[in-house]
């Protein structure tokens, strides 16, 4: 088959030249953390690293990404050996600057071989479509801003999931997809809102026969359940050892925090709190009481600690038991037909399930949702009729994350940029449906597409020049609601398509 | 950066015109390069799916985009004079002087405080300062506010400033740029798709980045400018032509560098193929008028300020002072007439911007003299002699092309012509500065749009112009460390285009003689070699103490001879182009050296 111009390691080096010129663009405090874990783990013994709390950035991922930043300390103390000082807090030379964007460029070539995987394992017609995908996900507005910009390493964790979907494509690497996904879950918790659906697609296509449910295949029931033991003891096992796991988990899962990030992510709780704020006017011709504490909170949806006026309060409990009964609909049907497909399908809707309805959700996390689905959207174009709302909300809730004036016509151009570019191509290939497109979904998208241009222009423009500085969280709130609307548009439309294809 | 192309739409470009209304005088029929199953070089890779289906309007927004977001990343970084006082750098220079036109009366721009960067462009680059300043104080006053904002390093000032070079490019490079590329792609029976790419290739030229965006002026509205001149001689429009070039020239004096060109080839076309006594007359009235309303403003607001009672030189209490040029001037006119003033305030600014005063060459650049001064020491000579000499000099580079260019008034010549001209100006003339540079690159770069524009000859020459050009500005970045964005910017150029040091591909084509082959890359190799061993040095070791200068002078040396090389090649294809030489020496002499 003739090579497809461009290919994935052409448009690595262009992105790459942005993206070291974008250097000395502006970085969040996710920098600061970072070089405060470069310098927790390689000045202090393995057992301080869950109990140091100098920088009030103290380590909260598990213990496979502290080695893996011990492993880039090893490298940093050549390029500026005071960055890895404990008390060094916000330290930010030139040296530190360079070395700590490199490593993210670096490390994102995990992302670039996986793509390459999943353009390698599609066969024949729908080759040409995998590598737009590919594509597609490696320029990602998403991962610019929130890598290169806002600073993590979000490309090499996408990598090691998009490596591990792509080996769950064989029969032959289903026990190594299951590996590498544990391992994954050992360097950034966030996926185990994955985890469901990678347990039941295992569980059936693996550990139980794939002619009957019922005969179980007990030597790959041993060697998935041992090396996911192994896995797990390699991460956490030497801290077990001196009893820290309790102090770990408290690091990892902090319940203290509220319903709502500091901006919010545009879930079913930004559209909930937005009611919330529209019935505060209300309440008075509707009849209803307005809790008055709730009232006198001036941080209201800015900081942590959401309080509802007049909608009841969303306790922790009420997200999980909403999580987990949107997670359990479509692995139901995974576990009936596990195909490829609907593995990735049933990935998707378990990131849709816990960004819409998850505890203290990131606006970040929204990759979780982007990333699987871009793999599956060009299958035809109802799947694409789904993902294009959730393309355009995605990316523009997160525009927040960047509010200084250097940044903003990087974050808006590129992110034009790859919108227009992506959805013509994917338009372009995406093939037609057998089955019939829903009654006006289609100019639902368009309609939405088309409303993004006033709220950027407004947001990004407008308000600052009629309101000044007051009254920021309209906007914010705009573009969260605006995006919200989209994420469960696209949600929606995406689970007709599941469970009708 | 698109994905893959077959679609199940219909393409919505209209069919593609066959032949070529305007190709009246083009030498042979437009060859049209065999469509290549794969891409040559990985520009070309990025592009491949936008081949044949894509219309243009979808392409061009897409460009353009990139275009701007690799202008705005590169300025993230500093600028010329960051936080260097006493005096800064070109960023201050072009700040001050928006201060300095909003803030005093007209009269004053020229004569105010010339120690601290004393506007010395001509009168279009002030009234633009003039335009950016108010639009700033608006946002915020105390950016140019009189001498208490010299200086300044406010952040936001930064991005408003590089804001104002990105407008500015957008609104006069950009679209000529684009409209240049469809006419003379068009005009060389170009594909579309074809012509897509060389417009990325000159819109990515490094050069113009590094110097407009990073370290800060605003060249590109000048080129902008002569590229519109040049558009319109295409479009056979030659009064709008003479208009656009007296406003390059009134932005930036370099223009010059041009003109020769710019002259010859509208005299050529008023004379050849018959005499055309209306257009010449017409081009001449348009010209004069040009300047006139160029002047206009500041002759009115001279005259008005005049008027008010407000002096031109407030420190002189109504002293007359003779005239900065030509003093004797003043034994002809009335120097109590109400012109007068107008008179003073011409004569000064053209005093301002032909600095004749200062030195043969400043700092160091890589032009024939500079390289000269390293073996014979040129200061131990008279100024005036070697005035004289400069101006022989680069007269003996120029007249060659330009008498092709009017012997010879053809359209696909002009990029030639005028890059042969602006290398003569840049090698041999008087008052160079390693800026400068951009003049012979911008024409060069052109070529890539016309007739076998991408073929791995031009790639290789022009590559090659561009490459050593960034280099011999590399001591210029260096000193206000901008080694990365200079880095990033000119290895993703070569890497698009296939250039050394990324890959050797635009070299070892078949077709052409084993001679002409090894000849160019041997050459090319010397000098590839040289820049990268000097970068290995300059980065290494220090120069020894008693020739502090060792690193910039081996790179002006370098420079120097690689230009020349530059200018041969283009005297020898436009010699060869033209036709002008006999068919017999074609086919030996000079085919050797330029194909």
């Amino acid at each position: 088959m003739a090579e497809i111009y461009p290919s994935l390691a052409q448009c690595a080096v262009v992105a790459a030249a942005l993206k070291i010129l974008l250097f000395p663009a502006y970085k969040s405090t996710d920098f600061e953390v970072h070089r405060n874990w470069l310098a927790i783990t390689h000045s202090l013994p393995l057992w301080d690293w869950y109990y140091e709390k100098t920088s009030e950035w103290t380590l909260d991922y598990p213990p496979f990404f502290a080695y893996f930043e011990w492993i880039m300390s090893q490298v940093a103390q050549l390029a500026d050996p005071a960055m890895l000082r404990l008390y060094n807090l916000e330290y930010d030379s030139w040296q530190t600057v360079y070395f700590q964007r490199f490593t993210v460029i670096i490390t994102e070539l995990v992302l670039v071989y996986a793509l390459q995987m999943f353009v390698d394992s599609s066969r024949g017609a729908s080759k040409r479509a995998a590598q737009a995908a590919a594509i597609s996900i490696l320029l990602s507005p998403g991962l610019l801003i929130i890598d290169h910009i806002h600073f993590q390493y979000n490309g090499c964790m996408y990598g090691i999931l998009i490596a591990s979907l792509v080996l769950a494509r064989k029969r032959s690497t289903l026990l190594l997809s299951g590996l590498l996904f544990a391992a994954l879950l050992c360097m950034k918790h966030i996926y185990s809102y994955l985890a469901p659906a990678y347990f039941v697609f295992l569980l059936r296509t693996y550990c139980l026969s794939p002619k009957s449910i019922f005969r179980i295949q007990f030597l790959n029931c041993l060697k998935l359940g041992g090396g996911v033991a192994a896995i797990l003891g390699t991460a956490f096992g030497p801290f077990a050892l001196k009893g820290q796991i309790p102090q770990i988990l408290s690091r990892l899962f902090p319940f203290s925090r509220g319903l709502c990030h500091a901006y919010w992510a545009p879930n079913v709780w930004a559209i909930y709190s937005f009611m919330d704020r529209a019935l505060i006017v209300l309440a008075p011709q509707l009849g209803l009481s307005v809790k008055a504490g709730a009232l006198q909170s001036v941080t209201r949806g800015l900081v942590g600690d959401t309080a509802f006026a007049v909608l009841p309060d969303i306790t922790p409990r009420i997200c999980f038991a909403l999580t987990l009964l949107f997670q359990a609909i479509p692995l139901v049907k995974l576990f009936f037909s596990p195909t490829w497909d609907s593995f990735i399908g049933a990935v998707t809707m378990c990131g849709y399930a816990s960004f819409l309805f998850g505890w203290h959700v990131h606006e970040k996390a929204i990759l979780l949702v982007i990333i699987p689905f871009s793999l599956i959207a060009l299958k035809d174009r109802r799947y694409l009729g789904a993902f294009r709302p959730l393309a355009v909300a995605g990316h523009v809730s997160l525009f927040p994350l960047l509010f200084t004036p250097a940044e903003f016509p990087i974050k808006t151009i590129y992110t034009i940029f790859w919108l227009v570019l992506f959805l013509m191509v994917f338009d372009h290939l995406a093939p037609a449906s057998s089955r019939p497109r829903f009654f006006l979904f289609d100019r639902f998208s368009t309609l939405y597409i088309t409303v993004s241009i006033p709220l950027i222009l407004y947001c990004s423009l407008i308000h600052g020049i009629v309101f000044g500085k007051s009254y920021e969280f309209l906007p914010l709130m705009f573009t969260s609601s605006y995006s919200a609307i989209g994420v469960v548009g696209s949600w929606v439309g995406f689970m007709v398509v599941y469970f009708s294809s | 950066m698109a994905g893959p192309s077959p679609s199940p739409h219909k393409p919505r470009r209209k069919p593609k015109r066959t032949g070529n209304g305007t190709s009246s005088n083009l030498p042979s029929a437009p060859t049209r390069e065999p469509h290549a199953r794969t891409p040559a070089f990985p520009l070309e890779a990025i592009l491949w799916p936008a081949r044949g289906s894509v219309s243009q309007w979808e392409m061009l927004p897409l460009i353009l985009m990139v275009a701007g977001l690799f202008r705005w990343a590169a300025g993230l970084w500093g600028y010329s004079g960051f936080e260097k006082p006493p005096l800064f750098g070109d960023y201050e220079a072009q700040r001050h002087w928006m201060e300095v036109t909003t803030q005093l009366p007209i009269s004053q721009w020229y004569f105010h405080d010339l120690q601290w960067w004393g506007l010395d462009y001509p009168p279009l680059t002030a009234y633009h300062s003039w335009l950016c300043g108010k639009i700033g104080s608006i946002i915020n006053p105390s950016w140019f506010a009189l001498y208490s904002s010299r200086g300044s390093s406010d952040p936001i000032l930064k991005i408003f400033m590089r804001g104002t070079v990105v407008v500015s490019e957008y609104l006069i490079y950009i679209p000529a740029v684009v409209i240049f590329v469809r006419r003379f792609s068009r005009l060389s029976g170009v594909p579309t798709w074809t012509a897509s790419v060389a417009l990325v290739a000159i819109l990515m030229q490094p050069a113009t980045i590094l110097i407009d965006h990073v370290h800060f002026q605003y060249n590109t509205v000048m080129l902008g400018l002569v590229l519109a001149s040049i558009s319109s001689m295409l479009a056979g429009r030659y009064l709008w032509s003479s208009v656009f070039f007296v406003g390059a020239l009134g932005f930036k004096q370099m223009a010059l560098y041009y003109a020769i060109s710019v002259f010859f080839y509208l005299l050529g076309k008023c004379l050849f193929p018959r005499t055309n006594i209306t257009r010449l007359f017409g081009v001449a009235a348009v010209t004069a008028a040009s300047f006139a309303i160029l002047l206009l403003p500041l002759a009115i607001g001279t005259l008005y300020d005049v008027s008010r009672g407000i002096e031109a030189r407030p420190g002189l209490k109504g002293a007359r002072v003779p005239l900065a040029l030509f003093p004797e001037l003043a034994n002809y006119l009335d120097t109590d007439a109400f012109y007068y003033p107008v008179v003073e305030q011409v004569v000064q600014m053209v005093h301002r911007v032909f600095p004749f005063a200062r030195g043969l060459f400043e700092d160091k650049v890589a032009n024939f003299w500079c390289a000269l001064n390293v073996v014979f020491k040129l200061k131990k000579y008279p100024s005036e002699l070697l005035q004289q000499g400069a101006l022989l000099a680069t007269l003996a580079a120029t007249v060659p092309p330009n008498l092709i260019l009017f012997f010879r008034p053809r359209k696909h010549l002009l990029p030639l012509a005028f890059a042969a001209t602006a290398w003569g100006f840049f090698l041999f003339s008087y008052q160079v500065h390693e800026k400068s540079v951009l003049l012979p690159l911008m024409p060069m770069t052109l070529l890539l749009s016309g007739n076998k524009g991408l073929s791995k000859n031009t790639r290789a020459w022009v590559g090659f112009a561009n490459m050593l050009g960034c280099w011999t500005m590399y001591p210029l970045l260096q000193r206000v460390d901008l080694r990365m964005p200079y880095a990033v910017l000119t290895l993703l150029w070569a890497y698009l285009l296939g250039l050394p040091p990324t890959s050797l591909s635009a070299y070892f084509q078949s077709g052409s003689s084993l001679w002409a082959r090894w000849g160019t890359v041997f050459i090319h190799g010397c000098f590839y070699l040289a820049m990268g061993l000097w970068h290995v040095l300059e980065n290494s070791l220090k120069p020894p103490l008693d020739k502090p200068d060792l690193w910039v002078v081996i790179n002006v040396g370098v420079g120097a001879a690689g230009f020349s090389l530059c200018y041969l090649w283009c005297l020898g294809r436009l010699a060869v182009e033209s036709e002008i030489l006999p068919k017999s020496w074609i086919g030996k002499g000079s085919k050797a050296k330029t194909q």
